[in-house]
This record gives structure tokens, C-alpha cells and sequence, in this order.
């Protein structure tokens, strides 16, 4: 963390753990797991109401880069015995998720919280459970962190 | 050393005119959407707000910390675009106003404090 930079990401947390605690405030289905330092967050995220991913609860796991906010962070689902990635479009069977927010279309004034906001309405709006296009070919030369995965953005419906 | 403050007394206030008010005419209290300080505080790289740090705008209206903004736009990923609405970034003019006394009154900590400074 570009060390004056890193004190934004201490706000962002504790805003986020003091709308953990109040039921007003928590953005629904979306709930902070762990975060013992400032380079590796977790966050559970479910769909809540009807969707494809009705009663499906899933992991996202996000490492922030040395210079947030001016670079994303590298955002993935958890694949692991207890977790399984959700089916969707746009997310590889090993975590990666293809959205322009955590690519191209990243801003330094988007936020944590925004970018699982954004991914819950992805699988929100998701009309049809199918694989990534190509996802195996993908899967199995992916690097093991997807910011070093140059995606092609071509879908603005989801 | 240790030092107690008994009493102070404020001469002026200044505040970023940022065109922004509250319900109250005053100027509203907003942050920088990429460091998120105030903007009457410095960038997290400065240490002394005021000149030094001061505030750009864009074109577009949006308002950050000069600094911050410049090392947004330094890099690529950017593409010399606004944070807020990515239209191609273009400054203006900035500006600092120095508020009335009207804001004086405000500064002061309480009622009783402000009755004893007339006085004297």
C-alpha cells in the first residue's frame, strides 16, 4: 500500500463493520467475513429474494493492490470443499470473474463495498445458469491472480 | 511539555468554495471521492491543509484534491478521464474564498466563550 493511501482503506473498513452491526444500514445479503489486514479481505454474498441463485451462498475474496485506490484490488470467488463458485456468464469455474469495474472500467472513487454491490446484482439479473465461452481453455491457463488476465468486455446486459 | 489550552479566540475562518451548500446556505462538509478526507483537510501526502494542497475542479464539476486527482491522471488506467463520470478530464480555475463573519460565530465553542471574548 502506497502507505498514505492505506488509511482509506481503514475508513472503508470501518464503515463497513459499523453497518455490519446495524440491520438499518447492512447492504442485504452481503456480509464481511474476515479482514485481519489491509491486503486480503473476505465477504460472503447471497442473492436475496428470487434469482437463479436462490438459497446459494458464495465467498468472494478480495486483495487490495499496493496502490489502491488507484489500481483495483483482484476480486474472485472462493473455489474450495465448503464453497463453490456461482454459475454464471461471466465467472470462470476457478473464481475469476470477467466485470469491466474491476478491469478497464475501475475508478478510484468506487469502493469495496460498490464492487460486491455490483457483483450481487450481476448474479441478481443473471437470466441463464451457463459457463464462461472457453472456460476450460481458461481455467486451465489462467495466471492465479485474474488482474493479470487481460478479459475482453463484450456484454452490457448482465 | 504539556499544554492547556484555557482559552483561544478565532479570527478567520477559510473554506474551499466548492459550490456546494447545505439547507442552510452554509458550505456543505464533503470529502474527496478518491482519499476520502475532507477537503478542508490535505491529501494523505501533505501535511498542512490550505494553499499547498488545494482543490481542483473539472469541467465536468467534480471536485477533488489537486494531488490526488494528478496521480489518477498519471496513471494509465485513467485514461486522463473524471473519476465520477469518466468524461475526459479538463480543468477549471481554482478557487478559495474567505467567508464573512457570519461563519466567525460558528468557530467559537460555546455561547459563553463568544460573550467573553467581546468583552475583553
Amino acid at each position: 500500500m502506497s502507505v498514505v493511501y492505506s488509511r482509506r482503506l481503514k475508513k472503508e473498513l470501518q464503515e463497513i463493520q459499523i453497518e455490519q452491526a446495524d440491520p438499518t444500514k447492512r447492504a442485504a445479503g452481503i456480509q464481511l467475513l474476515q479482514a485481519d489486514d489491509l491486503k486480503i479481505w473476505f465477504f460472503s454474498i447471497e442473492v436475496l429474494g428470487e434469482s437463479l441463485y436462490k438459497n446459494e451462498v458464495f465467498h468472494l475474496m478480495v486483495r487490495f493492490d499496493p496502490e489502491y485506490p488507484f489500481k483495483s484490488p483482484a476480486v474472485q470467488f472462493v473455489v474450495s470443499d465448503k464453497v463453490k463458485p456461482p454459475v454464471h456468464p461471466h465467472v470462470y469455474t476457478n473464481g475469476h470473474i470477467c466485470a469491466s469495474i474491476l478491469g478497464d472500467d475501475w475508478s478510484p472513487t468506487l469502493s469495496v463495498m460498490a464492487i460486491c454491490i455490483t457483483i450481487q446484482s450481476m448474479l441478481a439479473s443473471c437470466k441463464k445458469k451457463e459457463l464462461p465461452e472457453g472456460n476450460d481453455d481458461y481455467v486451465r491457463t489462467a495466471p492465479d491472480n485474474p488482474k493479470k488476465t487481460r478479459f475482453v468486455y463484450h456484454d452490457d446486459t448482465v | 511539555m504539556k499544554i492547556t489550552v484555557k482559552r483561544w479566540h478565532a479570527i478567520a475562518q477559510w473554506q474551499w468554495d466548492t459550490g456546494k451548500t447545505d439547507d442552510n446556505g452554509d458550505a456543505e462538509e464533503d470529502v474527496c471521492g478518491i482519499c476520502r478526507i475532507p477537503f478542508e483537510g490535505c491529501c494523505p501526502t501533505c501535511k498542512v491543509p490550505g494553499d499547498d494542497c488545494p482543490l481542483i475542479w473539472g469541467e465536468c464539476s467534480h471536485v477533488f484534491h489537486m494531488h490526488c486527482l494528478l496521480k489518477w491522471i498519471g496513471t494509465a488506467a485513467s485514461k486522463q478521464q473524471c473519476p465520477m463520470d469518466r468524461r475526459p478530464w479538463g480543468e477549471t480555475i481554482a478557487h478559495l474564498s474567505v467567508h464573512t463573519p457570519r461563519n466567525l460565530d460558528r468557530i467559537s465553542i460555546s455561547s459563553d466563550r463568544r460573550e467573553k471574548g467581546r468583552r475583553e
